[in-house]
């Protein structure tokens, strides 16, 4: 038999695809020559949607981007906007904003770690995995009523107040989420299988990943030290302590040891936040409910924040009208898809799954 | 150094330089010698009379940010050279806002159909149109307005 090279077609509906991504593949016997990845089939155009009504009207679009980590995406939609009105917001509303979204960095990597074993054929992780993540979805059923699209972050603020229940839930969670961690990380890390199948697997150099727009964890894992929230600071997050972890070698298995690691600081994080919430009020009167659709905005503005994929941020034009002239998303899993297919040029069939959910791309995010 | 024609700062405080459209190509390649060595994303506007491409452009070394902004009637230079996440981002634009990118390697629809008629980030484009999408035998898209012809 000669030498041929066959195109392979991956996806759109396939276990391991974390939603509806096709990838066209061009093989030589079972090296990967080329990649083309296919995405749109979950295009709602939320940009659009959200040109239609007025400001707040656009957040449950916003929601439903990236849907494991929904608070983060709605946090960068709110400051923004915040930014575009020159909003003034309370305290407590912005040290309640931070520890939701920790939370929820933290539920998001729990999604990613258990596919992410469920891809490499590691069954029991997943159920490890969604045990913990169900009691911070309890937390958030209990502060914002809804387990998955929050709808929570108000421009001005919070929609309701934090329950004393609520913090003794949060309180109970992170108390002995840390040894759960640690069990989670060994089923993985002790997996003779799992660490060679993830070691110098899916490689992104340092220029590519830049030049390809790679940010958050894959970027950290290529060596790179780039967090917003200690770059960049907004909210609070130059009043807590915490650290940046770095790997150099940039393949699947720094990935999946930056993410580790992220969770833990997530904890540490949210520990500090605990003990810092002051008294007050947690929104601002001027944006009460009956005025939040006669909300105005001019100029343009964009926020950027480190979601749990990278730096997401919306950039919004306001033309004095109180519907929003222009939304732009910044996606991250968008641009880190962007690169897979040189992170598979030159590996095996086999370490496309892995290299694949490496990146964790949510497809609400990748295609809008 | 390349001119530009003018400079204001958005609500957050980033810069904005508005560049034209012939001085563009090479005005990038100033900031990317710069320092500037992510391009975060290239966004399309229709502003019914013009239309206008921006680049967030971000410094790693530094944390300098740079909004670019150029004027155009339809097309403008592929960023693609200089920074490789570009070229999904400009067939983003091409797809939705209907801006063409010379230069580009591949300059396709990237969430919509092929064939899809329109760009549904215009302002004028027809909302109350329904488009349905089908495959032909050979397996590309192809769009119709009638609800049988597609899903």
């Amino acid at each position: 038999m000669e030498d041929k090279v066959i195109e392979v077609n991956f996806g759109p509906q396939h276990p391991s695809t974390h939603g509806v991504l096709r990838i066209k593949v061009k093989l030589d016997g079972e090296i990967i020559m080329d990649a083309y990845p296919v995405i749109g089939y979950l295009h709602r155009n939320a940009e659009k949607l959200s040109e239609m009504g007025a400001y707040p009207k656009a957040l449950i679009y916003i929601d439903r981007l990236d849907y494991v980590a929904s608070l983060n995406n709605e946090l960068g939609y709110v400051l923004s906007a915040e930014k575009l009105m020159d909003a003034q917001v309370p305290e407590r509303a912005q040290w309640i904003r931070m520890m939701l979204v920790e939370l929820n960095r933290i539920a998001s990597h729990l999604v990613w770690l258990g596919t992410h074993g469920l891809d490499m054929g590691m069954l029991t992780p997943y159920f490890y995995c969604w045990r913990e993540r169900e009691r911070i979805l309890r937390i958030f059923d209990e502060i914002t009523g809804s387990r998955l699209l929050y709808n929570y972050f108000a421009i001005g603020g919070v929609y309701s107040d934090i329950t004393p229940k609520a913090i003794d839930m949060i309180k109970e969670f992170l108390a002995d989420f840390g040894s759960k961690l640690e069990e989670i990380q060994a089923i993985f890390a002790k997996n003779y299988i799992y660490v060679k199948r993830t070691r110098d697997v899916g490689k992104l150099s340092l220029e590519d990943a830049l030049s390809y727009g790679v940010t958050g964890p894959l970027l950290r894992a290529s060596g790179k030290k780039w967090d917003l929230r200690k770059n960049q600071p907004y909210l609070y997050y130059d009043q807590v302590n915490f650290d940046i972890p770095v790997r150099q070698e940039g393949d699947v298995y720094a990935r999946f040891q930056v993410r580790i690691e992220e969770m833990r600081q997530s904890i540490k994080i949210a520990q500090q936040v605990l003990s810092k919430i002051p008294e007050g009020e947690y929104y601002n009167k001027k944006f009460s409910k009956p005025m939040l659709v006669r909300l105005k905005g001019t100029g343009d503005s964009y926020v950027p924040t480190e979601s749990p994929k990278g730096e997401y941020g919306v950039y919004l034009i306001g033309d004095g009208s109180t519907i929003p002239y222009r939304v732009r998303i910044r996606s991250p899993s968008f641009a880190n898809l962007s690169a897979l297919p040189i992170m598979l040029k030159g590996y095996k069939i086999a370490d496309l799954t892995a290299t694949v959910s490496s990146l964790d791309p949510v497809f609400g995010e990748v295609d809008r | 150094m390349i001119p530009v024609e003018s400079e204001s700062t958005s609500k957050e405080g980033t810069k904005i330089v508005y560049v034209s459209k012939e001085n563009l190509f090479a005005y990038m390649k100033e900031r990317k010698d710069e320092g500037y060595d992510i391009l975060l994303m290239v966004t399309g506007i229709d502003y019914k009379d013009h239309l206008e491409v921006v680049y967030h452009l971000l410094s790693t070394a530094n944390g300098n940010r740079l909004i670019v902004k150029t004027k155009t009637d339809g097309e403008v230079d592929s960023m693609v050279p200089l920074w490789a996440g570009a070229n999904w981002h400009e067939r983003e634009t091409w797809d939705l806002v209907g801006i063409k990118f010379k230069g580009h390697p591949n300059l396709k629809r990237i969430l919509l159909a092929e064939g899809w008629v329109g760009h549904p980030l215009r302002k004028d484009y027809p909302l109350d149109k329904k488009q349905y999408v089908n495959l032909k035998e050979n397996g590309e898209d192809y769009v119709s307005y009638d609800p049988r012809e597609g899903y």
